[in-house]
């Protein structure tokens, strides 16, 4: 609607004062005209009247009620017709509908069957008629009315490999509630060729009927499969509701028979009927001239003398009340399926526990480091052998009760399929999941070793743990240094071992853990290149920064793999909690020790790994402090003068023990820094800070290298790089923290200044290491090193102010005067950026409180005590499920790529595919903020059936001799396998006497064997020995299922009448018969 | 205010020190221009929100320092940021040639990678251009990133840069969405194998 039109019309309604009550108006006036109804939307749509019904959708709402003042009746039998009427009403503005809306108009005939322009009452249809017209509704919403586009017949095995849509509704027949579905296999229709005369071409359904195209589909709707037809639709009761009456049967067939009747649809329909279980259906299909009624039988048991070929005919032609004699043949089609459960032959190929390992005897127990894989169990549990002999005629074959010439290895067609086991149990499966079931425990630490468990002494005072051994230092090196926290710490371990002797893990167990975890405690403790010794992680698997996992081999993975290990084949939980407790333990002690952590990546924390590995690297990272800060002390008197430190000897050793007393603490000690504000670290700004009232230069302390060929403005010294103190590593929780108090300060000015000077440590810091490496210097060298950017050379920009400061152009004078000092380059002329220079800024203000002091001599920046022990206070802290949180990508990552290795073992493509997906999806799961944990279940359990996949393609593998053979034969049964695995049935080449046919052959027989011969010698029979029984066991069991397709083409009812399709299908199970019929009568002239 | 937003997006300013990341900033979130602006410290932090196509985002931006020994700091506020800016000063050319450096700490440091880059060309009112406008197109180019030439002193491109920016983040799918709305996994042909039809040897019950 356009704006000015709108505004026009607002401004009419308004002068046309529809301002009281628009809609009493609408109501009364049905809209003289067009107009008149702009107006009104026009008033609508702004509003401005603000009353309720002046919404447009309010008058819609209205129509209705408009619509049945003054027709009353239509609404409740034809409430679509009424519906779709209003528009008509609305539009034409005229009241009576008139012949506005050919469509009503129709309908109106179609109901009534009275002239227009009466009302019809269709107020006292009854329910029935109701839900007639509902179905009839339906089909023709659906489109399947009349005569349908003509599809082509379906091609061989369309019915597996095209797709099926379906379509669904709900119906009700009073408050029953049914639903009506159209299953329909989708096919181009075929291009119009159909000449008109062909009017009375029996419907689809008929010719599907004597289709053989698509018998027995491995993959279909039951009524596929039973009456062959393409496109149907099954009225089924609601959930809950069953019709078992036969009354109510009839009822429901006649609504069907009378729907399809006006509706003129030429597609069958078919009522469910009696138990759902019993899957039981009826119906029948309406042609030109034509009705297929639809009949089933379902038994328990039938008499033998039916239960085969010969006595199933004579039903068929009975049941065909055709009176032409003799009857055309009948064309039959079979289908025997044989079982195989017993895979005697061939055993489940997993490998059998090692036995000499650490937990052998137990199947499926975990080697640490390594994640189980495999089905504990034969992942397949029946093999479906399918015979079929697709074309037979009556009187070809013999099949009666006393002798059957139906023997399944003459079949023309074999094809298999394969059962799996539902839920197989798989290693890695189970491996995952129970690690993964730590989550729902709530428990702590404690909770779950038991506090209460007494700590009393053991008996036996030799169990001292082994664990102990391995770990303690070999004496020599750091003896005299740890021995006091050693004792202590060995004692407290002790303790504890006593605690758990009762404890899920042994000591066996425990100690392999724990040197799994960390190799380096069974070699020399105190070795140097330990902790040179990285994991060395594939170099292009990045794959553990998607999950957000840890590097592959570091001592997160592993711990991850120990932990799930302990887990699933030791004790579970308390095995978990307790293998845990050792390692937050071991941490202990070796940040005690100052043993560095192995296999741990250096460096700050990797924030892209998980939180558990950060903290492992954090603490290693103070260990490393704590270390070299230990080596610096112990060795610094001893080597006179570290490396920065130059020049004057004299005082050296006064400096250093000095230095050495000092270095843990802060610098707020008052004497101190009173001797060196004496010493001449005058804060005043911009003040050269050499030329200190002490006399002489102060001696420059804490170098680490010359910056370039930089000399310092003022006295025309080199400049130097200061040691400077390393920047704080950060985990991601504590980066979160940092940040989130940054914030927190607003982004007002105050804030920004407050957050600054937070932050200002790390540049005073600087500040300070620069002055006491560069007496003499200034707040320009500084930041020429610092932030080059920011000292303007006069050459650049001359223009800015001249007369700063005094001090520095007598500073540079006499700089000057010393020219011939210069080595090289030549003094730059000056100064600092216009932003350096705002008075008060926080530059110069950090810099003026900024005294001389090395780094090492400065306040730590970053406490590694402090921070250790928060790292090792939080991992002490953890819950179980925290850990599983932590660890999950680790063992995801393991899990794929042990499936990834697996799969390319067996070479399975949809494994392959499905396996790239999941790592896609397990990167984004583990990425989320909070781990979804359904999600993640969901995942595990897809992990699952792709292991589940890779087992079976095995255990056929090993079936089919894929293995054994070589050379083409190989390549055909591997082929032949691969499709058993991906389709649900398989057309074995050759049948009975091709390679595969053969194996399946003997598998059979040997089963066979097994299952009827005494067991004694069943697995030492030789080849010799192999025909002698052969005679009297058959070689196939009886069939589990057989199923005949009957097919004819008779005259019925009249002998005169046309010839049309006749089918029954029957299958024979050991306790169930259905017979499921589809016969046709010509209704022309009956 | 606050109920209506759609979602909050952290960005991040990075670039060598001096080339105006902060006035950027500043004209962006309070248009003005302070000429007197300090040399930033560490990392500072300003909040707005914005309107783009009718919805309200709210942008918490990281001004980080230029400086090399503040940069062992700053990586570690590159996390879960969702757009970075990128800012170079036109007249220096060097400050340009340093963008490989950033754009290499950037995919060291941040946690996804389909974060959306856009690299600023700042300060083109002044008159000495050293980096041609084609240059800093070429470079964009290359690195997939949205590219503009802007002035924080004179206003030109600063709003623009900023909206831009944020479009693109939210026309990013999976980029901002709150996490609860993650897809279901589905692994390929497991599902389908298992479609309404029933089983073959289906009288088997």
């Amino acid at each position: 609607m356009a704006d000015p039109h709108d505004a026009g019309h607002e401004r009419d309604a308004a002068s046309f004062g529809f301002g009281s009550d628009p809609l009493a108006g609408v109501v009364a006036v049905d809209m003289p005209d067009r107009e008149e109804s702009w107006i009104y939307k026009g008033v609508c749509h702004c509003g401005i009247l603000g009353c309720g019904g002046a919404h447009p959708r309010g008058v819609e709402e209205l129509i209705p009620g408009l619509w049945r003042s003054s027709s009353p009746g239509c609404g409740g039998a034809h409430p679509r017709a009424a519906e779709e009427l209003i528009p008509g009403v609305w539009r034409s503005s005229s009241p009576g509908c008139g012949g506005a809306h050919p469509r009503g108009v129709e309908e109106l005939i179609l109901g009534a069957e009275t002239e227009v322009f009466e009302i019809t009452d269709f107020t006292t249809a009854s329910e029935w008629e109701r839900f007639v017209s509902k179905l009839e509704e339906v089909l023709n919403d659906w489109k399947l009315i009349g005569n349908l586009p003509r599809k082509p017949a379906p091609t061989k095995g369309e019915f597996t490999s095209g797709v099926w849509g379906e379509k669904s509704q709900d119906v009700s027949f009073a408050d029953f509630k049914f639903s009506i579905t159209h299953h329909y296999l989708e096919q181009e229709a075929e291009p119009e060729t159909r000449t008109p005369q062909e009017d009375d071409v029996f419907p689809d359904a008929l010719q599907d009927l004597l289709c053989t195209n698509n018998d027995f589909p491995p993959r279909a709707h039951c009524l596929v499969r039973w009456f062959g037809v393409r496109s149907f639709l099954v009225l089924a009761p609601g959930p809950n509701v069953e019709v078992i009456s036969e009354s109510k049967c009839n009822l429901l067939l006649s609504s069907v028979s009378i729907a399809l009747q006006n509706s003129g649809c030429q597609v069958p329909v078919l009522v469910q009927v009696q138990q759902k279980w019993r899957r039981l259906y009826q119906g029948e299909c309406q042609g030109p001239g034509v009705r297929t009624d639809f009949h089933m039988v379902h038994l328990h048991k039938v008499p033998a003398h039916h239960r085969n070929l010969s006595g199933l005919l004579d039903i068929f032609k009975s049941k065909m009340s055709s009176s032409l004699s003799p009857l055309p043949p009948i064309n039959i089609s079979i289908r025997f399926t044989y079982i195989l459960q017993d895979w005697h032959q061939t055993s489940w190929p997993q490998q059998p526990p090692d036995f000499d390992a650490v937990f052998g005897g137990e199947v499926g127990g975990v080697e640490f480091g390594k994640v189980p894989f495999g089905a504990c169990a034969e992942p397949i549990s029946e093999l479906h052998l399918a015979a079929t002999w697709p074309h037979l005629t009556e009187g070809i074959i013999v099949d009666n009760d006393v002798y059957s010439e139906l023997d399944p290895i003459q079949a023309p067609h074999w094809s298999v399929r394969i059962r799996t086991v539902d839920n197989a149990q798989c290693l890695l499966g189970d491996f995952l999941l129970e690690f993964f079931r730590l989550g729902q425990c709530s428990e702590t630490l404690d909770d779950v070793l038991g506090r209460g468990l007494t700590e009393e002494e053991g008996k036996d005072a030799d169990i001292s743990s082994a664990l102990q051994k391995l770990t303690q230092p070999s004496a020599s090196v750091h003896m005299s240094k740890l021995s006091v926290s050693h004792m202590v710490h060995s004692a407290r371990r002790h303790i504890r071992r006593r605690r758990y002797e009762e404890s899920p893990l042994s000591h066996e167990s425990l100690n392999a853990a724990v040197l799994f975890l960390f190799p380096d405690a069974a070699t020399e403790k105190s070795s140097e290149q330990r902790c040179q010794t990285e994991p060395h992680p594939d170099p292009d698997s990045t794959q553990y920064l998607q999950l957000k996992a840890s590097p592959p081999l570091s001592l997160t993975h592993r711990l991850a793999l120990a932990l799930a290990a302990v887990n699933h084949s030791q004790g579970g939980l308390r095995a978990v909690a307790h293998l845990w407790q050792e390692f937050v333990l071991e941490l202990r002690y070796r940040w005690e020790n100052n043993y560095l952590i192995h296999g741990l990546p250096s460096g700050a924390p990797d924030l892209r790994c998980c939180l558990l590995h950060q903290k492992l690297q954090m603490l290693n990272c103070c260990i490393q402090r704590k270390r070299s800060r230990d080596e610096a002390q112990s060795s610094a008197p001893r080597t006179s003068g570290s490396a920065p430190r130059t020049t004057s000897e004299g005082d050296t050793a006064l400096w250093d023990s000095d230095s050495d007393d000092e270095f843990y603490e802060c610098v707020s000690d008052l004497s101190e820094s009173d001797r060196r504000r004496a010493e001449g670290g005058r804060p005043e700004g911009a003040r050269p800070e050499g030329g200190s009232p002490s006399g002489g230069h102060r001696r420059p302390e804490g170098r680490l290298k010359q910056y370039q060929d930089l000399r310092l403005l003022q006295n025309n010294e080199p400049l130097y790089v200061p040691v400077t103190q390393e920047p704080s590593p950060m985990t991601e929780d504590m980066l979160e923290q940092q940040s989130e108090v940054l914030s927190k300060l607003g982004t007002s000015a105050e804030g920004a200044h407050l957050r600054a000077r937070m932050q200002s440590a790390c540049l005073l810091s600087d500040m300070e290491a620069f002055k006491a490496a560069n007496p003499g210097c200034i707040l320009e060298d500084f930041v020429r090193w610092y932030s080059p950017r920011d000292f303007v050379t006069e050459s650049e920009d001359q223009a800015e102010d001249q007369a700063k400061d005094q001090a520095r152009d007598q500073a540079e004078d006499q700089a000057e005067d010393r020219a011939e000092d210069r080595a090289s380059g030549p003094q730059l002329r000056g100064q600092l950026s216009a932003r350096m220079q705002i008075p008060g800024n926080m530059w110069l203000e950090t810099w003026d409180t900024a005294k001389a002091t090395p780094a090492r001599r400065q306040r730590r920046l970053f406490d590694d005590t402090t921070e250790a022990e928060k790292v090792l206070h939080h991992l002490s802290l953890m819950k179980p499920s925290d850990l599983m949180l932590q660890l999950l990508p680790n063992l995801l990552l393991s899990a794929l790529s042990k499936l990834t290795e697996e799969e390319t073992v067996e070479d399975l493509p949809s494994v392959k595919k499905a396996l790239a997906q999941a790592s896609l999806q397990a990167g984004r799961l583990m990425h989320q903020q909070s781990l979804d944990l359904p999600l993640i279940e969901e995942f595990l359990l897809q992990l699952m059936t792709l292991e589940t996949s890779i087992t079976r393609a095995r255990s056929l593998k090993t079936k089919f001799g894929v293995s054994r053979d070589s050379g083409e034969q190989r390549e055909e049964l591997l082929e032949f396998v691969n499709s058993l695995l991906e389709e649900p049935e398989v057309e074995v080449v050759g049948a009975g006497q091709g390679p595969a046919g053969h194996i399946i052959h003997q598998l059979f027989i040997s089963s066979q064997r097994a299952a009827l011969l005494s067991p004694v010698d069943s697995d030492v029979v030789s080849e010799a020995d192999f025909r002698a029984p052969e005679q009297t066991v058959p070689d196939f069991p009886r069939p589990a299922g057989r199923e005949l397709i009957l097919r004819t083409c008779v005259p019925s009812p009249a002998p005169y009448s046309r010839s049309l399709p006749q089918r029954m299908f029957c299958v024979l199970l050991k306790d169930e018969v259905r017979l499921a019929a589809a016969l046709s009568y010509d209704t022309a002239f009956f | 205010m606050d109920e209506d937003v759609l979602t909050t997006l952290k960005l991040l300013i990075i670039g060598e020190s001096g080339v105006g990341k902060s006035s950027l900033l500043l004209r962006f979130t309070e248009d003005t221009f302070d000429p007197e602006q300090s040399a930033t410290i560490g990392v500072d932090f300003k909040v707005k929100t914005v309107a783009i196509d009718g919805n309200r985002a709210k942008l918490a931006i990281w001004d980080t320092a230029g400086q090399e020994r503040f940069r062992t700091l700053t990586p570690s506020y590159y996390r879960g940021a969702q757009g970075v800016i990128l800012v170079y000063d036109v007249t220096k050319r060097d400050t340009f040639a340093k963008l490989d450096n950033w754009l290499n700490e950037l995919e060291t440091y941040t946690t996804r990678n389909d974060i959306v880059k856009m690299l600023v060309g700042n300060k083109i009112d002044q008159e000495d251009h050293e980096v041609d406008r084609n240059e800093g197109l070429k470079f964009a180019r290359k690195h997939s990133m949205l590219f503009i030439e802007a002035s924080a002193k004179t206003k030109d491109g600063v709003q623009c840069a900023f909206e831009e920016l944020v479009e693109k983040i939210l026309q990013t799918p999976g980029l901002w969405e709150s996490e609860h709305q993650g897809q279901k996994v589905i692994l390929g042909q497991q599902e389908q194998s298992q479609g309404g039809a029933c089983g073959g040897y289906c009288s088997i019950p």
